[in-house]
């Protein structure tokens, strides 16, 4: 127990922070699996945070009540957005999705009433790490559903090649769409989430660092399986802190030298479940022909 | 008049791209349960005739009516649920696929529940979803690759991609089926295989259009066809007799000459 403690108090806020940055990640691989590049996952935890934060602040809300009102918000930002943007070319649209992060943090610097602009917010409501916890596991539950549903099928099917897709009677522009809404509900749950962890939030908060975070942690553990960028999420979140323990002031430079490596060595990312099939059938490749080669051996 | 009796009909398509047209004004029917031909040779316009139909393209002039339904102006996805399916002159299989998964994927239109029943996981949906497992598994034995269904479509080899890709296509069960040149790479056995099923799906009432550029295949497989070149309509009819115009062999072979030439290379 006592040790248990120790490491708590030293990796406690860690653990926190990954499973935060986990719902982040979870936002954009809700989009990428679909084939959709979009930093727009900011926006909706912007939008979850302030609300979350005003509706326990101003209001008074507790958190099982903020949070869903979180996901409302996000998700409803996410409908706008995707409404707005599944028109554009893919190229385009993530670079549009980004001058939406800059234009948000303007407005939000500019509107104090609903943001507390510069002066930001002090939260009232701390999340505990379990509630995160079940929060986080209650994601995931979502995605493992979809990933062995139709939509987890149309959606790889849409990544893959959008146009063949189409002409097996899957809409694209509806995959997406829906893909944005879930990109919408857990990007608002992590903005919410960020908001109760930190008790402060200002629209700096809501901003580059989340984006380079959450794009980080999905090529880190790859975007082909749900399970990939909550792995990305802890390790990237967890790596930094662990070499800084060793060699200190290095955290930015880890971060950027891991992802470098990854997309140099592993540009599927971690968990990736094709470069397991194929593996797979190279073994049996080798195997037929040792086979082959024995029966042979045999008739000579 | 002709129409009657035709379950696709092209009208006076056109198809230009920067200003030059892959197709110009083509007209064709294709006959409710048979296998009609499509063929010309390199460049006539056979695979852009195909992505018109299937709404890849749009036409820039003229109409397709199938079963009723006018396609010209209708999204891809809207003209796949009228019944109309396709295979690619380049195997265009999903990357990360077992073969299973691709076929399954081809089932979309007929899985039989919506997005959402599947998302909770109803009993309804599971027992939709085992069922059209099954299906697909017998679409992927009818192509002789049921021994091959959880492996990565993209281990296979090129001729077992095709079938995949024939199953993956069956998999909305269509009335229209439209092959791209299917027995591309293949050896003489894998395409008789294929010219069997072709003939076991008419009979079973599909229609079949296919682009193929052997000749002989064309003859054996096809009731009918349609020759086209530069995007225009050579000659239609019976097979053996469009083959032995006269416009077709220049056409297909150059002067006479170089056709007996081309003979004496093989
Ligand atoms: N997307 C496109 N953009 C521009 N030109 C195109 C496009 N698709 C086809 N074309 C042109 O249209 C013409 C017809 O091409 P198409 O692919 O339909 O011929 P094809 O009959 O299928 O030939 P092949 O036997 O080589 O497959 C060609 O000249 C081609 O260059
Ligand atoms: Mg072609």
């Amino acid at each position: 127990m006592e040790t248990f403690l120790d490491l708590w108090a030293a990796y406690g806020s860690t653990v926190t922070f990954a499973m935060v940055n986990a719902l982040f990640a979870l936002s954009t691989y809700a989009v990428l699996s679909t084939g959709v590049l979009s930093f727009t996952t900011v926006v909706f935890a912007a939008v979850g945070g302030f609300l979350a934060a005003q509706l326990s602040g101003k209001f008074g809300l507790p958190l099982w009540a903020a949070f869903p009102a979180a996901a409302l918000g996000g998700g409803f930002a996410a409908a706008v957005v995707a409404f707005a943007f599944l028109r554009l070319e893919s190229h385009w649209m993530a670079l549009a999705s980004l001058a939406l992060v800059l234009i948000t943090r303007v407005t939000a610097l500019n509107a104090p009433a609903l943001t507390g602009g510069v002066n930001g917010l002090i939260v009232p409501v701390r999340v505990e790490p379990l509630e995160l916890a079940i929060l986080l596991a209650l994601c995931t539950v979502v995605f493992w559903r979809l990933h062995r549903s139709w939509f987890g099928l149309a959606s790889r099917a849409v990544r893959e090649d959008a146009a063949v897709a189409s002409t097996m009677g899957i809409s694209p522009y509806r995959i997406q769409f829906i893909a944005f809404l879930i990109s919408g509900v857990v990007g608002g749950l992590g903005g919410a989430a960020l908001a109760f962890t930190l008790q402060f939030i200002s629209p700096e908060t809501y901003f580059i660092g989340i984006a380079f975070t959450m794009i980080a942690s999905t090529v880190l553990g790859g975007s082909f399986h749900w399970l990939g960028p909550i792995i990305g999420a802890a390790v990237f979140t967890a790596l930094p802190t662990t070499m800084q323990a060793i060699v200190p002031q290095i955290e930015d430079v880890a971060k950027g030298v891991v992802l470098l490596l990854i997309m140099i060595f592993l540009p599927r990312g971690l968990i990736d479940p094709r470069a397991w099939g194929l593996k797979k059938a190279a073994k049996l490749r080798e195997e037929t022909e040792a086979k082959r080669a024995a029966e042979r051996d045999a008739h000579a | 008049m002709r129409d009657a009796g035709s379950l696709l009909v092209l009208d006076q398509v056109v198809k230009t791209f920067g200003g030059v047209a892959a197709v110009g004004g083509l007209t064709a029917h294709v006959r409710q349960g048979s296998v009609h031909g499509l063929i010309g040779p390199n460049g006539a316009g056979k695979t852009t005739v195909i992505n018109l139909i299937t709404g890849l393209f749009h036409p820039s002039a003229g109409s397709i009516r199938f079963n009723g339904a006018k396609l010209e102006a209708m999204a891809p996805q809207d003209i796949a649920a009228t019944g109309i399916s396709r295979t690619y002159q380049n195997v265009r299989l999903f990357s990360g696929m077992t073969a299973l998964e691709q076929v399954m994927t081809g089932c979309y239109l007929r899985r039989g529940v919506s997005l959402w029943s599947s998302f909770l996981g109803l009993p309804a949906a599971s027992s939709a979803w085992r069922s059209t497992r099954e299906q697909a598994l017998h679409l992927l034995d009818r192509v002789a690759m049921a021994h091959r269904a959880d492996e990565l479509a993209e281990t296979l080899s090129y001729g077992e991609q095709r079938r995949i890709e024939i199953a993956r296509a069956l998999g909305s069960d269509p009335k229209l089926l439209l092959l791209d040149e299917p027995t591309a790479g293949m050896n003489h056995s894998e395409a008789e295989a294929v010219g069997r099923l072709v003939h076991e799906l008419r009979d079973a009432g599909l229609t079949i259009l296919m682009v193929e550029h052997n000749m002989s295949l064309v003859t054996a497989f096809c009731d009918s066809c349609t020759v086209m070149n530069f995007g225009r309509l050579l000659a239609e009819g019976d097979p053996k007799t469009c083959i032995a115009d006269p416009a077709v062999q220049e056409a297909y072979f150059g002067r006479k000459n170089d056709a007996d030439r081309i003979q004496a290379l093989r």
